[in-house]
């Protein structure tokens, strides 16, 4: 069985590169620049030219040097937030895996009708706005709202609890606006995995938590990673949930992004900020794919 | 016949047609007016009271774009910059309008103000050269009296002591601390004269002691409506046009203006506007129509910058507004140059505070 396995894989596997292969030959190389240039158009006007000119003039204000940088460094404020948006996306991204990787497991395992109905209810909020979001969740944990009224009515509680404003209510709203970002690759992932692996992993005799633990979990670990650093780069750059949901006390990089390009104007230091958030998220990413990639028993991600 | 009526059909549409581009043209021939809202009620009440009956009298055409406060004065920034002013005018907060970068961007009005010098009907100082001011606004204390019943809380001592006046409070956190801060020190005995330069490390220490009381740091005026609406808080420094609202809708509030705020907001020119004639007539326009000031403070509770239109108010609107000589002389005036000389000071200052 084993061997029919092995030796069935790798054609399948040729004819998948094949077919790659003659569809990148399929396209010459003036149709597959035309066909990418009103992306990068897009994204050189629209973003690498405003945020280049951003982080540029951070360097320049008020003549060439790093007296933004020094800025930055002389107060610990800054970087006292910075470890705290990290420690933020971080809690939000394991948060999301918890929650999100059996919802898209099931979504991707449930029968058509059901999976179809999940797959609305992880859509429909993907397609509200943010704004919307965060306000419903102060109509449900604000002093009167309905987590506060229900605790005491049923009388486990005699005093109102605090639960807007706190750090806990905004990682809460964040993992509820991120949680589609962590869903949709996982269940891609996991969707895409032959369902005959299951089949013949039971049929070997592994009972269905083994089957679980040692075949589906490491092949969907790559969806796993994508969601994950996909959620992880959304919450470093959070802006308005934080701002609706948390008390002056969870500051965000973003916040303080935010006060100085609309309050105090002062665009270079502004900048200053979003380049060292930016040099951050992109070393984080740097290492997380390094580390991956060195353990390609793990999985063959990146 | 049926081929003549195509042609007549044809013609018709034709002649539609030129008529379209021609009409479009004079439309856009038409005079016309850019101004910056922060839209919302303040836009509405312009519109009906200003702007469409500006139109009317003049022919000029107001259009209007909206966005915060801040959005507004960030996009202005930008259009100087790269030299493509759309705008005409907007409206400052009166602390922004005293600012280097205020003036960078804005025209001096004080050539337009000369014929407004001996006009003893403005409130002192309304017409100057950092703009036109269009209202003024406080930041006031208010409380729920079913907390709080009569004589309720008087001062921003009261406030502060949370002992004899117990219950969740709130405060403002929107990037603009001096008001918080100012509070704290009335509150700990500070001379309402002697109030500026702020002590920031006194400020912040009595900050320090009514911190663990304060439920709700708002951002917006929504937040601080729907947070008294909720119970969120029973005592607030919350912007006078909320309160007012607030009582409006019949909600339990109570306010002392006693050492409330006062901040105007004033209409700023942009230099290199595109339609600088029509501007200038829209400011002479509207400081010539106290009625309409008054009509437009009714609705926000604001202290229009005519004594006569503040005194053509309803007189609900006259209580509200602290027009009153003996309630406005007491107001606390912040000291625009002060704050915009330490503007990063006190908000590096208090973001410490914050994370402490």
């Amino acid at each position: 069985m084993t061997v029919t396995s092995t030796i069935a894989a790798p054609p399948i596997n040729a004819i998948n590169n094949r077919a790659r292969a003659s569809y990148a030959r399929g396209y010459s190389k003036t149709l597959s620049l035309m066909l990418i240039a009103p992306l990068v158009l897009l994204m050189g006007f629209g973003f690498l030219y405003p945020v280049g000119k951003l982080l540029i003039g951070s360097l320049f204000a008020p003549e060439f040097g790093l007296e933004q940088f020094r800025r930055l460094i002389r107060s610990p404020l800054y970087l006292t937030v910075l470890l705290r948006t990290f420690e933020i996306a971080f809690a939000v991204t394991i948060a999301s895996l918890f929650i999100g990787y059996p919802i898209a497991f099931a979504m991707a395992k449930l029968p058509r009708r059901w999976a179809a109905l999940t797959t609305v209810c992880v859509l429909i909020p993907l397609w509200t706005s943010t704004l919307v979001r965060s306000y419903a969740w102060i109509v449900l944990l604000q002093r009167k709202g309905v987590v506060n009224e229900l605790l005491l009515n049923l009388g486990w509680i005699t005093q109102p609890l605090r639960l807007i404003y706190t750090e806990g209510a905004v990682i809460m709203a964040m993992t509820h606006v991120l949680l589609p970002y962590m869903i949709l690759p996982i269940f891609a992932a996991v969707h895409a995995i032959p369902k005959e692996l299951g089949q013949a992993a039971r049929n070997l005799g592994a009972g269905g938590t083994s089957a679980f633990w040692r075949i589906m979990l490491p092949l969907s670990l790559p969806g796993v990673f994508a969601g994950c650093l996909m959620t992880f780069i959304l919450a470093l750059g959070f802006y308005v949930t934080p701002a609706l949901v948390g008390g002056p006390r969870t500051m965000l990089m973003a916040t303080l992004i935010g006060q100085q390009t609309t309050e105090t104007l002062d665009w270079a230091f502004a900048g200053a900020l979003s380049t060292v958030l930016l040099a951050a998220t992109l070393t984080f990413v740097i290492a997380f794919r390094k580390t991956l990639s060195l353990n390609r028993g793990f999985a063959g991600v990146a | 016949m049926r081929k003549h009526l195509k042609k007549c059909r044809n013609l018709t549409l034709t002649a539609a047609a030129v008529y379209a581009v021609l009409g479009s043209a004079s439309v856009s021939a038409q005079e016309k007016l850019v101004i910056a809202t922060t839209g919302g009620t303040l836009e509405q009440e312009m519109r009906t009271h200003f702007f469409d009956p500006f139109t009317k009298e003049t022919g000029i055409q107001v259009v209007t774009v909206s966005g915060t406060g801040s959005e507004n004065v960030a996009r202005i920034k930008a259009m100087a910059q790269t030299g493509n002013v759309e705008w005409d005018l907007y409206q400052a907060g009166e602390i922004q309008a005293a600012s280097e970068l205020h003036r960078s961007m804005n025209e001096d009005m004080t050539e337009f103000c000369r014929a407004y010098q001996a006009d003893k009907d403005l409130l002192p100082g309304a017409c100057a050269s950092s703009g036109v001011l269009s209202a003024y606004g406080t930041t006031l204390l208010a409380y729920n009296t079913r907390s709080f019943p009569a004589p309720g809380l008087k001062t921003w001592a009261d406030f502060f002591d949370v002992r004899t006046f117990p219950g969740p409070r709130s405060m403002p956190n929107f990037n603009d601390p001096w008001r918080v801060m100012a509070a704290a020190l009335l509150a700990d005995g500070v001379k309402p004269d002697e109030l500026f330069p702020l002590d920031v490390d006194r400020a912040l220490a009595n900050l320090d002691m009514i911190r663990p009381h304060i439920s709700l740091w708002w951002k917006t005026g929504d937040q601080s409506t729907q947070g008294f609406r909720s119970g969120e808080y029973v005592a607030g420094e919350i912007w006078q046009t909320r309160a007012s609202a607030l009582k409006k809708e019949g909600q339990p509030l109570a306010w002392s203006q006693d050492q409330a705020f006062l901040v105007g907001d004033r209409w700023a020119l942009i230099k290199k506007a595109p339609h600088r004639a029509n501007a200038i007539k829209f400011l002479e326009y509207f400081l010539a129509h106290p009625q309409a000031q008054a009509k437009v403070c009714e609705a926000l509770t604001c202290t229009p910058v005519r004594y006569s239109a503040g005194k053509t108010m309803n007189a609900e609107a006259q209580a509200a507004s602290p027009i009153s000589p003996e309630v406005f002389e007491k107001l606390i005036r912040p000291d625009a140059a002060w704050i915009n000389a330490n503007n990063q000071m006190l908000l590096e200052r208090w973001n410490e505070w914050n994370q402490r």
